[in-house]
């Protein structure tokens, strides 16, 4: 049984190539969920459109070792 | 000829899971199913025994005393297992055969495909693929033992289609008759010409996506990461480099996580901007967002940690089907895995 | 498209045996060495000692410590422009004429113990080894050629990257002056011009895109002796790189990088010399940098490589790479970048026990250079030069510790197969 995951990272290219089919690029090696760079509200709303991206991807059919963007 | 036998706590005897600290033993003759490995023809003269716990958690040093005992007995071939779907057993089984390939002793395992002994044996072993659980022992045992035996006499053996092991996966340096730079450019010329050829085959172990979650809006999500994120203090001790463990931490009554109740122990990126907010790397301020506008159903109460640097990919493969179990059976549907 | 602005020509004398004399100089196949003469690194106050000596093929001997190979060259136009940088003027333009005398079957090796000199921690450079006889002999070219050894100890206190030039300085000059034994002697009917003539449009473009790594003091690559750590994708003369203006000061994985000698020798270019005219044009040179440290750094030089080949009109690319680890992440995100634009790919990789370390769809045709991985048998040789701590006396050893041991520039033959 197999339990959908999406990845959230940085480096999506080793996500793929170790086999990660739900993968959504992330913002940096050192916070891929985070933006030190926005103001406090601005970079909450980030993450919330982030999450958003990671849950929409669970609920869709992918290819193998598909990559989504969070749209800016 | 001299046979080494390696197994488990739980098939040495001791005991089954409340046994898996067990240290590591050396015992005369053939324990549990090392007696089906003589009624089929292999006499095994020494067992070796370590709780999978112990070698999970204490690798280095229990990976040492059973080489020291097989260095001292100087086995003809080596049988570790069969350890079937068992993760960590597995693990254990390839570890050790890694190594005592590097002694140029031939070894035998046998364990599901997808289990991450295959992966730690770096093709060092001959492992014969079996079922799930122990029920296969029946078939299992007369094909290791084949195989066991013929290599202890320093007979070539087959390929992995003919014999019926697992392909080895291993690339053997060959000198060729031109240079890599005329090769390159001949494979070149060839794909421009509508032929793709390749030195390389592409990874081959790959997973089908899971079909998608039916409905998120009711569904229980679970946060894992391998950032190395744990409560601040570090309680557990988690590594920051070849971590052998990964820990669990509640969430209930937590909303986000803080700068001073949470920091990330990674040694493999400047932590400085994770520590002032844990959620830029296990989101869980925004995870609750998303369930309170009713986007996810809910969150499952604890989240998952490691810390992924210098995790050798059979140890990371461990953890991964380790915590699989663990919330598929908290009913948990789904998984946002974050990395660095 | 030609993209060479000189038509360098390389005459490549073959010496099969270097014996001790009073003069250097060349005699057939034979190279006097006078060792007062070769004294290159006493005028060195960066270096405490600079001791050379000469090891043969068979010769039961490790080399190890060594940092760089060098082939023997000499501007026979213009000594004074031999190797831009550490030693010669440097000038974007070659010259109206420019001839090299090279040295066949000999090779300046540099040995330097960093670590024993205090300048790295243990582990940080990984041990480097040429065996010139034993189960290793055939794993580094260098096991094959008659070698010139300089072995180097860093004066007390100096900085880091004053005694690599020292060294590096060293090395150079005596690579030039053992060639300079050829000076005024006619060529070996071996002259080798380095031309690519204009070609039948029709033929498909194809560009070389050469990865190198810069990342500080024992880990650079140098362009006319100044570092590349800013190099961004650019269009090079190939001639550059059989000139000696791209040299090597990196130390560390010696099976998997690049010595000063393979860019001498610039396989990949000869490669698509051969066919140039046949059965594609070659387009260009791109000097790319690999080891990026972020993942947008990485992303946009692959970008930027391929909208280079891309201008140069290239359907195809021939990528290289330096060195193994998130590296190989930058040779996949370039491949996957030009295949993208339509340009179709080959690059050459290394492999480990666990297969490749990255790897993108788009890279369906990948030349293998070996498994850095594969262990060589032990040996305990007659003597030791560089220095024992570090030489792996009596262990198996892998292949990446030996020098070149896995080019992935491309000029040697050694691969991996399925077992």
């Amino acid at each position: 049984m197999q339990i959908p995951t999406v990845f959230i990272t940085a480096l999506p290219t080793i996500a793929q190539m170790v086999g990660a089919n739900r993968v959504v690029r992330g913002v940096a090696i050192t916070h891929p969920t985070g933006d030190p760079s926005l103001a406090a509200g601005d970079e909450a709303a980030l993450r919330i459109r982030i999450l958003e991206r990671a849950a929409d991807m669970l609920g869709t059919e992918v290819d193998p070792r598909t990559v989504w963007e969070v749209d800016a | 000829m001299r046979v080494v036998h390696y197994l488990n706590q739980f098939f040495a005897g001791f005991g089954a899971e409340e046994a898996a600290g067990h240290e590591p033993v050396r015992l005369e003759g053939p324990q549990g199913p090392g007696r089906a490995f003589a009624a089929a023809g292999l006499h095994v003269d020494v067992t070796i025994a370590c709780g999978d716990d112990r070698f999970a958690l204490d690798e280095a040093a229990s990976l040492a005393t059973l080489l020291a005992w097989i260095d001292e007995d100087a086995p003809d071939v080596v049988i570790a297992g069969p350890s079937f779907g068992s993760g960590r057993y597995g693990y254990a089984c390839g570890v050790l055969a890694r190594e005592v390939a590097r002694r140029r002793i031939p070894v035998v395992l046998a364990m599901t495909p997808d289990s991450p002994g295959v992966l730690a044996a770096e093709g060092g072993a001959y492992i014969v693929p079996t079922g799930a659980n122990v029920a296969a022992m029946r078939h299992t045992v007369p094909v290791m033992t084949g195989l066991a035996l013929r290599l202890a006499a320093g007979e070539t053996v087959g390929t992995a289609g003919d014999e019926g092991y697992l392909p080895r996966g291993l690339r053997v340096n060959v000198r060729a008759d031109d240079d890599a730079a005329t090769r390159a450019v001949g494979a070149l010329v060839a794909k421009l010409g509508g032929r793709v050829t390749t030195e390389i085959a592409p990874p081959a172990d790959r997973v089908s996506p899971p079909p998608p979650v039916p409905d998120l809006a009711h569904a229980t999500v679970a946060l894992v990461t391998e950032a190395g994120c744990v409560p601040q203090g570090n309680p557990d001790r988690l590594p920051t480099r070849h971590a052998n463990v990964w820990l669990r931490y509640p969430l209930d009554g937590v909303a986000s996580l803080s700068a001073d109740g949470y920091e990330t122990v990674h040694a493999g990126f400047d932590t400085t901007d994770a520590n002032l907010d844990p959620n830029r790397l296990v989101p869980l301020d925004a995870a609750r967002a998303l369930v309170d506008a009713g986007r996810i159903g809910t969150l499952h109460e604890e989240f998952f940690t490691t810390s992924g640097v210098d995790t050798p990919v059979a140890v990371a493969a461990r953890f991964g089907q380790e915590i699989a179990a663990e919330i598929r059976n908290a009913g948990v549907d789904a998984v946002i895995l974050t990395g660095t | 498209m030609s993209s060479t602005h000189a038509d360098l020509a390389i005459a490549t004398f073959a010496i099969d045996e270097i014996v001790e004399g009073t003069q250097t100089g060349r005699d057939g196949t034979t190279l006097i060495v006078s060792p007062p003469q070769l004294a290159v690194g006493a005028g060195e106050p960066a270096l405490a000692e600079a001791t050379v000596e000469v090891v043969r093929p068979g010769d039961r001997v490790r080399i190890s410590n060594v940092c760089d190979a060098v082939v023997p060259d000499v501007r026979a136009d213009d000594p004074s422009r031999t190797f831009p940088g550490p030693v010669g003027t440097a000038d974007d333009h070659l010259g109206a004429e420019p001839v090299i005398h090279r040295l066949g079957g000999v090779c300046v090796l540099t040995s330097c113990d960093w670590e024993g000199a205090g300048y790295v921690g243990p582990d940080e450079l990984p041990a480097s080894i040429v065996d010139m006889a034993g189960p290793g002999r055939d794993r580094s070219p260098f096991g094959d050629t008659t070698n010139v050894v300089l072995r180097c100890v860093p004066a007390p206190g100096v900085p880091v990257g004053e005694a690599d030039a020292a060294m590096r300085r060293a090395g150079a000059t005596l690579a030039r002056d053992l060639a300079s034994a050829t000076l005024g002697h006619t060529p070996d009917d071996r002259t080798l011009p380095v031309a690519f003539p204009d070609a039948d449009p029709s033929l498909p473009a194809v560009c070389a895109i050469v990865q190198v790594a810069s990342e500080g003091p024992l880990v650079d690559t140098f362009l006319d002796g100044a570092h590349l750590r800013d190099l961004r994708p650019r269009a090079i003369d190939p001639a550059w790189l059989y000139a000696g203006r791209i040299t090597n000061g990196a130390y560390d994985w010696p099976g998997v990088r690049n010595v000063t000698a393979a860019y001498q020798e610039a396989a990949v270019i000869g490669a698509l010399a051969a066919v140039h005219g046949t059965s594609l044009r070659f387009a260009g040179l791109i000097l790319a940098p690999g080891y990026l440290d972020t993942a947008s750094a990485k992303r946009a030089s692959a970008e930027a490589s391929a909208a280079l080949a891309a201008a140069m009109g290239a359907s195809g690319a021939v990528c290289t790479t330096f060195s193994s680890g998130n590296s190989h992440t930058d040779t996949m995100l370039t491949v996957r970048a030009l295949e993208r634009r339509g340009v179709a790919t080959v690059a050459m990789v290394c492999e480990t026990n666990g297969g490749l370390t990255d790897h993108v769809d788009e890279a369906d045709c990948l030349i293998s250079t070996g498994n850095e991985d594969e262990l060589v048998d032990p040996w305990i040789p007659d003597r030791v030069i560089g220095g024992e701590a570090g030489a792996r006396i009596g262990l198996a050893t892998p292949t990446v510790n030996y020098l070149s041991g896995c080019t992935q520039l491309g000029n040697d033959v050694w691969t991996a197969v399925p077992a």
